[in-house]
């Protein structure tokens, strides 16, 4: 167990690493669906064998699928700016949120906080977490469904305004 | 794996078993189709080599064999190997997860001087808790495969076929799962185990509480789903990249789509991984929609151990495994023979015809279907 746990974390980060510093932008886009697997894996090695078969089916499936098409359909020639490219203050952005994310992490790694009650990850049956899904956190469900559909009529409405297909140079 | 070595070797024989039985369909299938093919268009399809034509395939694979190794100067070579292989995978796990006859009970017996405890051995290369999400789950990563095969070619027409495979399969991923939705309300379950099992019997359900029996029909999931298995079945024959909705691989438009630059064994593995994809269909099939392993009332796990009585009881586990094995591979066989009639029937769809009928049709009906499944299971429920 030990071993799969140190094998899909080594290759969920190996592929972030490299989707944030290769060039090649269909390169990055493979890495970070072999991630996503890895994460399916991490998943399934926890005990949560639906979460882990949604995480295959949505993320790598279809999201990425759909990254990937879009990355080969449009920019295909130009080099996307990597992490050492340039801009400073994204960087800086980055790095900021990063820090925000290691020091939220941390303590609980560290064993600094007692961790918290298991029992609602641990609810790894499909019934189980239907019930969570459709029951105890119907409203807060029901809300993310409306967020998601609001960003869908908001790209559609977006790209009604103005030309679809727009060359670089017309840009310019 | 196993508690011992007797049960951890069986189950690799099992595994490796299944993995070539999948394999091994391959060259049948090829026979299959272009007899079929020629059948269908009235004309002979090869017949000179062997009896019925039967050793073209061995030609042919000579052929692909002695091809010289070819990569455009463009290409990426590690993407360019790799996409082949790729392709074969994910057929051949969504295959191994799905049960292919009952599981076999060895009871406890003396070898070597020791005894080995009793087994149970599950006719499928590995049992997962969550079978029809993990089967849907590693066949849309099938995609992939098409996806590297056309951009690493370094090609205009293979990376057009790429993109439109990815489009195809994006499309029609949700019709296919929301199809299957109807077949998981049904049951119950996600286990493909239990969905056969409940299909094992007389067509009885409750009516407004009150018990419908039909006792000469088999209680399959197509009396219950009609329009979900005519849905899921065209939305699998779009998932397989098969004609009528071949349009990565289009010869007329795109040379040969994705795999234009490969040759040889390579594309040996893109066939298999196709014909793969066509044999986890059709098995998808059978087990949702018509009872799985089993053929009620005469050849189910009761009826055949009955009838194997003389037997010990290890005997009769063996025997009705075994021809109930045969049983779920005359079904397999029914639909892969669909499946090429399909393909030699039906002219291919236009790009514009194939995402209407996508987004327009099938996932709208898809989502009646849902809707009609869960109101009818709601009326249907015993008391």
């Amino acid at each position: 167990m030990d071993f799969l746990f140190i094998l899909f974390s080594a290759l969920a980060l190996y592929g972030a690493v490299i989707t944030v510093t290769h060039k090649d932008m269909v390169i990055c886009a493979l890495h970070l669906a072999g991630s996503m697997l890895a994460l399916a894996g991490l998943f399934f090695i926890l005990g949560a064998h639906f979460i882990a078969g949604v995480q295959v089916l949505v993320y790598a499936g279809a999201v990425m699928v759909l990254f990937i098409m879009v990355v080969m359909l449009f920019d295909l020639k130009r080099k996307k700016e990597t992490l050492f490219s340039k801009g400073l203050w994204m960087k800086l952005a980055s790095l900021f949120f990063l820090s925000g994310l290691i020091v939220g992490i941390f303590p609980f790694s560290l064993h600094l906080f007692p961790p918290r009650s298991m029992e609602t990850i641990q609810k790894t049956s499909t019934k189980d977490l239907s019930s969570l899904l459709f029951i105890d956190y119907v409203l807060a469900f029901e809300v993310l469904g409306i967020l998601l559909l609001l960003i869908a009529v908001g790209v559609a409405v977006l790209c009604r305004q103005r030309p679809f297909l727009q060359t670089p140079s017309e840009k310019e | 794996m196993g508690s011992d070595l007797f049960e951890v070797g069986i189950n690799f024989i099992k595994i490796a078993f299944i993995f070539l039985l999948m394999v091994q369909m391959v060259p049948f299938l090829v026979w299959a189709e272009r007899r079929g093919s020629a059948f269908i268009q009235n004309r002979f399809g090869p017949n000179r080599i062997g009896p019925l034509g039967l050793m073209q395939n061995l030609a042919d694979l000579v052929k692909f064999l002695c091809k010289e190794d070819f990569l455009g100067h463009k290409g990426r070579k590690s993407f360019f190997y790799s996409a082949p292989v790729l392709s074969l995978i994910p057929a051949a796990l969504a295959f191994g997860a799905i049960p292919l006859s009952t599981p076999i009970e060895v009871e406890a017996f003396k070898w070597l001087g020791q005894t080995w405890g009793p087994y149970t051995f599950y006719f499928q290369s590995f049992v997962i808790s969550i079978g029809v999400v993990f089967v849907l789950g590693v066949s849309s990563l099938a995609v992939y495969s098409l996806l590297l095969a056309g951009w690493s070619s370094g090609s205009k027409f293979s990376l057009y076929g790429a993109l439109r495979a990815s489009a195809q399969a994006i499309s029609y991923e949700l019709a296919l799962s929301l199809s299957i939705v109807g077949v998981l309300l049904l049951f119950n379950t996600f286990s493909f185990s239990e969905i056969v099992a409940a299909q094992n019997g007389p067509l009885q359900f409750y009516f407004f509480g009150e018990p419908v029996k039909l006792a000469f029909l088999p209680n399959w999931g197509i009396f219950y789903q009609p329009l979900g298995a005519l849905l899921l079945f065209v939305a699998l024959f779009a998932e397989a990249n098969r004609l009528p909705f071949d349009l990565p691989e289009a010869e007329a438009e795109l040379v040969a789509g994705y795999h234009t630059e490969y040759g040889g064994v390579k594309i040996i593995m893109f066939y298999m991984g196709e014909y793969g994809h066509m044999l986890v269909a059709s098995a998808l099939m059978v087990t949702f929609y018509f009872g799985g392993y089993t053929l009620w009332p005469f050849l189910t796990p009761d009826t055949l151990k009955s009838f194997f009585h003389f037997l010990s009881s290890t005997g009769q586990s063996i025997l009705t495994a075994l021809v109930l094995h045969l049983v779920f591979l005359i079904k397999l066989l029914f639909f892969l023979w669909i499946f090429i009639w399909v393909r030699w029937t039906l002219p291919r769809f236009r790009y514009d015809q194939l995402m209407d009928l996508g987004w327009k049709t099938l996932l709208p009906w898809a989502l009646v279907n849902t809707v009609i499944t869960g109101i009818g299971v709601f009326l249907m429920r015993g008391v």
